[in-house]
C-alpha cells in the first residue's frame, strides 16, 4: 500500500480516530463519578452557606423552578434555597439565596458567579455588601448610598451602584418566585 | 539506537531560553495573557500545556513513519485533541478549583500553535529521546514565563503570590494588573526587557 | 420583538463590550502577527468572520444533534476541531473556485484560521452559554466583527508607528502588546454600555 495513497490516508485517520474515541470513553467513565461528586459537594457547600445547620437537602420543582429545601438533623425544615440569575454591569450574576419561610426573612446570600469589575462591582462578594442581606425581612428594597436607616434599604458599594442595584433586583425577583411557589406572606 | 546525550541536553535547553516559545517564538499567546492573573493559574496552565506537548511529541515521534505526509496535520491535531480532553477531564475530576479557573483555556490548548508547531518542526522528524527533551524544554520554557507573568500580575494586582498575601492592608492594589489591559502591558514590558537582555549578551 | 432586542444586544456586546481579542484574549496570535498593514488585517478579519459564522452554526448543530443526543460530551473537543479544520478546507476550496481574485487576496490566511484560538473558543462558548441557533450565529458573526475591528485598529496604529522612533528592545512584539494594552483600556469604557 503506497504511503500517500487515498486508502492509506483514510485508514490512518480512521485508526487514530477510533483509538482516540475508545481511549476517551475510558477516561470519561473513569472520571465521571469524581466530577459528579465534586459538583454535588460544591452545591451542598453553596446551600450550607446560605441555610444554617442544614443536614439534608431536598430538591423540589415548583412552577418550573428548582428549589432546595433544607432540613436539620431532627428533620425540621430550616428554610429554602434558590438560585437566581440576572444581568449585572458586566454580565450575568448568579446568586444563591437562603430564606426562612417561617419568619419571612432572608438568612444569607452567596454570589455564585459574576463578571463584575474587580475592585468595584466585584465587591458584591465581600462581607460588607452581603451583610445588607443578612437576616433581612422580605420587602421592596431601595438602594441608597448612605448607611441604611430602614430595614428595606440596601447600601450600595461606593462606585458600583449598578452592580449593587443589579444584585438587589435579582434578589427581589427571587423572593417573588419563592413567595408564589410557597404561597408565603407578603 | 545510540543516545547522543549532548544533543538531547541541547534540545532541552533550547526551549528554556534561546527558542523560548513565548518570548522568542511568540506563540501560545492566548493562554499567556488570559490565565496569568494569578501565579497558581499560570503554573497550572504551563504544566497542563507541557503535559500535552510532551505526550504528543512522544506518540508522534513513535509513529511518525506510519503517517502519510498528506494527512499529517489532521493526524497531529487529532492526537493533540485526545490528550487535551484527557487533561480537561482529569483536572475537572481531581482539581476542580483549577479547572474552573482555567475554564475554556484548557480545551484551547488544542489550538495552541506551540504544540502543533513542535510536532511539525521537531517530533515528526527526530528520535523519541530528542522529542522528549524538546517537549520538556519547551514545556518548562512556556511554564516559567507564565509563572513569572502570573506572579507579577498577582503581586501588583492583589498583593499576594500563590494566594499568600505578602503586602499588608496598606497596599491599594493596582487592579488594572488583573484586567486584560494589565496583561498586555506587563507582557509587552517583559518581552522588551528580555529582548534587551539578549541584545546586551551579544 | 423581545428576542430581537436580545439578539441585537448580544451582537453589540460581543463586538464591543466582550470583544474577543481585547477582553477575552482569544485570537492573539493573528492579532500580533497579521496586524502590520490595514489591508491585510482587513482581509484576515473578513475571512475569519466568514469562518466564525459558519463554525457557530455547524458546531451548534453537532453539539445539539449528536453530542448531546447520544451523550458523548467527551468527544466535544475532537469533533469541534475536526469541524473547524474541515470548514476551513471547504471554505478555501469554495473561494478558490468561485472567486480567484478573492482567493488571491485571502489565500495564505485561510489555513492559518484553523489554529486561531478564537474559532475554537467561540465554538466552546456557545454550549457554555446555552445560546439558541440564531443567537449562536449572531454570536459568531459578532465575534468576527469584533475581531476584525480590533485587528484593523491595531494595524492602523502600527502603520503610523512605522514613522515613529521605537527603542530597539521594544520593536515588534513588545510595543504591539503595550499598544494592545492601551486599546484594551479604551475598550473597557464600553462595559456598562448596556445594562442587561
Amino acid at each position: 500500500m503506497e504511503k500517500n495513497s487515498k486508502k492509506a490516508m483514510i485508514i490512518t485517520l480512521a485508526t487514530i480516530g477510533i483509538i482516540s474515541a475508545l481511549l476517551l470513553t475510558f477516561v470519561y467513565e473513569w472520571t465521571t463519578p469524581y466530577i459528579q461528586a465534586n459538583q454535588a459537594k460544591k452545591q451542598k457547600q453553596a446551600i450550607n452557606e446560605v441555610l444554617p445547620k442544614v443536614e439534608k437537602i431536598k430538591e423540589v420543582e415548583k412552577n418550573g423552578s428548582v428549589f432546595y429545601e433544607g432540613y436539620d438533623a431532627s428533620g425540621n425544615q430550616v428554610g429554602v434555597a434558590f438560585i437566581s440569575s440576572g444581568g449585572g454591569y458586566n454580565g450575568v450574576i448568579k446568586i444563591m439565596i437562603g430564606v426562612d419561610l417561617k419568619s419571612n426573612e432572608i438568612y444569607k446570600i452567596s454570589i455564585l458567579n459574576h463578571q463584575e469589575t474587580p475592585g468595584l462591582g466585584a465587591r458584591i462578594t465581600g462581607k460588607k455588601f452581603k451583610s445588607n442581606f443578612k437576616n433581612k425581612p422580605f420587602g421592596d428594597y431601595t438602594v441608597v448610598k448612605t448607611p441604611p436607616s430602614k430595614e428595606t434599604q440596601v447600601q450600595a458599594i461606593a462606585g458600583a451602584t449598578i452592580s449593587s442595584r443589579s444584585v438587589t433586583k435579582i434578589i427581589e425577583d427571587a423572593l417573588g418566585k419563592i413567595n408564589s411557589a410557597y404561597g408565603g406572606g407578603n | 539506537m545510540s543516545l547522543d546525550f549532548k544533543q538531547v541536553v541541547s534540545d532541552f535547553k533550547n526551549g528554556l531560553w534561546a527558542e523560548n516559545p513565548i518570548i522568542r517564538l511568540v506563540i501560545g499567546m492566548c493562554p499567556t495573557l488570559a490565565v496569568t492573573n494569578t501565579t497558581e493559574n499560570g503554573l497550572a496552565m504551563g504544566l497542563a500545556t507541557a503535559f500535552v506537548l510532551i505526550s504528543s511529541e512522544i506518540v508522534i515521534s513513535l509513529i511518525k513513519k506510519l503517517i502519510p505526509t498528506n494527512v499529517r496535520i489532521p493526524s497531529f491535531i487529532l492526537i493533540i485533541a485526545t490528550f487535551v480532553t484527557f487533561v480537561d477531564y482529569f483536572l475537572k475530576a481531581f482539581f476542580p478549583g483549577i479547572a474552573a479557573s482555567l475554564s475554556i483555556f484548557v480545551p484551547l490548548i488544542v489550538v495552541n500553535c506551540l504544540i502543533l508547531g513542535r510536532q511539525e518542526a521537531f517530533a515528526s522528524q527526530h528520535s523519541t529521546p530528542r522529542a522528549i527533551a524538546d517537549g520538556v524544554g519547551m514545556g518548562l520554557g512556556f511554564t516559567w514565563v507564565l509563572v513569572l507573568l502570573g506572579a507579577i500580575r498577582e503581586f501588583f494586582g492583589m498583593g499576594s503570590i500563590f494566594g499568600f498575601t505578602l503586602l499588608g492592608e496598606w497596599y491599594r492594589p493596582m487592579v488594572i494588573m488583573i484586567l486584560p489591559a494589565g496583561a498586555f502591558i506587563t507582557l509587552g514590558i517583559l518581552v522588551g526587557i528580555m529582548n534587551q537582555i539578549s541584545r546586551e549578551g551579544k | 420583538m423581545e428576542e430581537f432586542t436580545q439578539i441585537l444586544l448580544l451582537f453589540i456586546s460581543t463586538v464591543l463590550i466582550n470583544n474577543f481579542i481585547l477582553v477575552r484574549f482569544l485570537g492573539i496570535c493573528p492579532f500580533l502577527g497579521v496586524s502590520k498593514q490595514v489591508e491585510t488585517a482587513f482581509s484576515m478579519g473578513l475571512a475569519t468572520t466568514f469562518v466564525m459564522t459558519l463554525t457557530a452554526a455547524a458546531t451548534w448543530l453537532i453539539n445539539t444533534f449528536i453530542l448531546e443526543a447520544l451523550n458523548l460530551p467527551f468527544l466535544q473537543y475532537v469533533s469541534f476541531i475536526i469541524v473547524i479544520a474541515s470548514l476551513v478546507q471547504f471554505v478555501e476550496m469554495f473561494i478558490k473556485k468561485t472567486s480567484p481574485v478573492l482567493y488571491k487576496a485571502l489565500g495564505i490566511f485561510l489555513p492559518l484560521i484553523t489554529t486561531n484560538c478564537a474559532i475554537l473558543g467561540l465554538a466552546l462558548l456557545i454550549p457554555l452559554n446555552g445560546y439558541s441557533f440564531i443567537a449562536s450565529v449572531v454570536f459568531g458573526f459578532g465575534a468576527g466583527v469584533g475581531f476584525t475591528l480590533a485587528i484593523v485598529l491595531m494595524a492602523g496604529l502600527r502603520e503610523k508607528l512605522e514613522f515613529g522612533d521605537v527603542p530597539g528592545a521594544l520593536k515588534g512584539v513588545p510595543v504591539t502588546l503595550i499598544i494592545a494594552g492601551i486599546m484594551a483600556m479604551a475598550f473597557m469604557g464600553f462595559s456598562g454600555l448596556i445594562s442587561m
